[in-house]
């Protein structure tokens, strides 16, 4: 998977440094002072190298779980993120990452037992009131699971910690680690889906819908608190009928009565994002629409993202519960 | 196009017979050696004429949208045997420690080294590492012209702690980069097509340059028009930038205008991709 791995100096003789160098033995190392070496240099493509990316293991020194912005959660009042990881597996063209980092290459921070610390003291902190730690932020939860072992090792502190709630956002199939673990209550695993025309023509490397839903079938058989994530939602001509299909589809097999939450999101990204993401691709459709600038924000016209926010909500509201939908509403 | 920055004559005659680089300049001290899609440039012994050569070379062709950029030339090795061929995945600058990582998109043969530019010539080889005198300054200077990807080093082992530097020829310096090409041609190829496929995102639709006779465009106008091009070669892929409208359009904002409005009443369609499921 790897021809390259970068390794920061100081975590060379970490032991997950050793375990996944272990997995790649032909793989070479070459060591770094820091990873923003690596990563940060402006003079990168991040289109041209998400064709081999290479993997950076670094220590994480601080801003390891921050606050999450406001309008982000699921009815909880603290609200964190934290990112083991930066930059994913999957390729879909409209994520916020290829506009945010110059470099494809993925870094794995090792030094988890720093980042459950700081969740400790924030837990501390908040005297027992629940607190909401999301993960999937700058990667995807479970699709590095077999290097990372992410999962295998976060979910234990969750298990001693029951008010504290962790959601994997994810669009992996990489659930085995799951179905090893006995499910805790206070862990969400979210899935998230576009409508299977939208699936081929923007979410490159990602596993079928069918395959995803099938793994989401496994976990809520094994017992594991489901969540579904339609964020972004896209728009292209008959989209209408692609989000009902897609609806049909997944409420038709689920068991909605053991689903925790749905959510939506609209479409929107950071002027600059936006910006860098359409230097890179300046021949994808998805970005050859009309869309709308406010407050550094770009997103569709704000009539178009209440219809489809308004659409998407009435027909989610034929298999769920009110109760159970969130709308993510960022601010600039 | 290509960029090659060669130190020396002897390194050069090699690539320059076998890739036909008839035309040759002097431009500002330096030799260069071209063909229709590729120019080498002759920049002498030392980081900073390493530098100079491949800002020279930079700026003559800077109107290649993003060049690919190769360094060719000899290097010591503490432990490999000479004729040895390396690729660099990280070059360091012994004078400052700064250090650079070329990445590496393509599946070669060649061996990959970390690659350390030196002031004067090595002797002892204290360190695992190919050493050498110029790709530091040329690495800086070429990743302001091109994307990382896009610029590498190669090197071949010329002298190591078997053989010094001593023992180096014209001739045998020669002799090294002519039995190198059977791997410098396929990193050449890998990076011509990156180059190539990145410009192939960024051409500008047919039409545009009528516009731009037709009508005087301020800067941001321009930008303006850039991002309507943009959009016209998505929506519009099979005609040229052009309405029957415009016609009668007698300002740059006019025209600009109508194209927005032409472009905003296509509603995005089916979106095409080729898509690769992963598991």
């Amino acid at each position: 998977m790897f021809s390259i791995i970068y390794i920061e100096r100081q975590i060379a003789d970490h032991p997950r440094t050793h375990e996944i160098c272990a997995r790649f033995p032909n793989a070479t190392r070459v060591e770094c002072d820091r990873y923003g070496e690596v990563f940060n240099p402006n003079a990168q493509n991040f289109r041209l190298q998400k064709r081999n990316p290479s993997l950076i293991l670094a220590e994480k020194h601080k801003g390891r779980v921050l606050q999450a912005p406001e309008g982000y959660g699921l009815g909880g009042r603290n609200n964190y993120y934290f990112s083991h990881m930066l930059n994913c597996l999957y390729d879909c063209r409209y994520c916020f990452l290829q506009g945010m980092y110059r470099s494809a290459h993925y870094v794995l921070y090792v030094n988890y037992e720093d980042f459950e610390n700081d969740m400790g003291t924030i837990l501390a902190q908040a005297d027992n009131e629940p607190c909401w730690f999301f993960s999937g932020y700058d990667c995807d939860s479970l699709a590095m699971e077999p290097v990372s072992a992410f999962v295998q090792h976060f979910l234990p502190f969750f298990s001693r910690h029951p008010q504290a709630h962790i959601e994997l956002r994810t669009k992996s199939t990489q659930i085995r680690g799951l179905l090893k673990m006995t499910p805790i209550p206070n862990a969400v695993i979210a899935f998230s889906f576009t409508p299977e025309e939208m699936y081929r023509a923007l979410e490159h490397k990602v596993p079928t819908l069918e395959r995803r839903l099938q793994a989401m079938l496994q976990l809520q058989q094994a017992g594991w608190q489901l969540g579904l994530r339609f964020d972004p939602l896209i728009y292209q001509h008959g989209y209408q009928g692609q989000y009902r299909r897609l609806f049909q589809q997944l409420f038709s097999q689920l068991n909605n009565e053991q689903l925790h939450s749905v959510s939506l999101g609209t479409f929107r990204l950071p002027r600059g994002y936006f910006r860098n993401i359409v230097q890179l691709y300046p021949d994808e459709p998805l970005f050859a629409g009309a869309f709308s600038t406010e407050n550094g924000m770009v997103s569709y016209p704000q009539a178009l993202e209440q219809e489809m926010t308004a659409f998407c909500t009435r027909e989610l509201l034929q298999h769920i519960p009110e109760s159970l939908l969130f709308r993510c509403t960022l601010a600039a | 196009m290509i960029n090659l920055v060669v130190a020396l004559p002897a390194e050069a005659r090699p690539l320059i017979a076998h890739y036909r680089l008839t035309d040759k300049t002097t431009r500002g001290g330096f030799r260069i050696y071209r063909n229709a899609g590729m120019s080498l440039i002759i920049s002498g012994p030392g980081k900073i004429a390493a530098a100079a050569a491949t800002a020279l070379l930079g700026g003559c062709n800077s109107d290649a949208e993003q060049a690919a950029w190769l360094n060719i030339g000899i290097a010591g090795h503490a432990t490999h045997a000479t004729g040895q061929n390396l690729l660099a995945h990280r070059v360091s600058d012994h004078a400052t420690g700064k250090s650079w990582y070329p990445p590496q998109l393509f599946d070669l043969a060649t061996t990959t080294t970390s690659l350390l530019t030196v002031d004067t010539p090595e002797n002892c080889y204290h360190r695992d590492l190919a050493y050498d005198m110029e790709a530091s300054g040329y690495y800086a200077v070429a990743t302001r012209f091109s994307s990382a990807e896009l610029v590498q080093c190669f090197k071949v082992v010329s002298d190591n702690r078997e053989h010094s530097t001593a023992a180096i020829t014209a001739e045998s310096c020669a002799q090294l980069i002519t039995r190198a090409l059977d791997e410098i041609d396929p990193l050449l190829g890998a990076l011509s097509a990156l180059s190539r496929e990145h410009d192939s995102w960024h051409a500008a639709p047919a039409g545009l340059e009528q516009l731009t006779r037709r009508w005087h465009f301020t800067v941001s106008q321009q930008h303006q028009l850039a991002e309507l091009a943009r959009r016209w070669k998505v929506l519009v892929p099979d005609q040229p930038l052009w309405l029957d409208t415009l016609d009668t359009r007698k300002k740059a904002a006019e025209a600009l205008q109508c194209i927005q409005q032409h472009l905003d009443s296509l509603a995005p369609g089916l979106l095409q991709a080729t898509h690769e499921p992963g598991v």
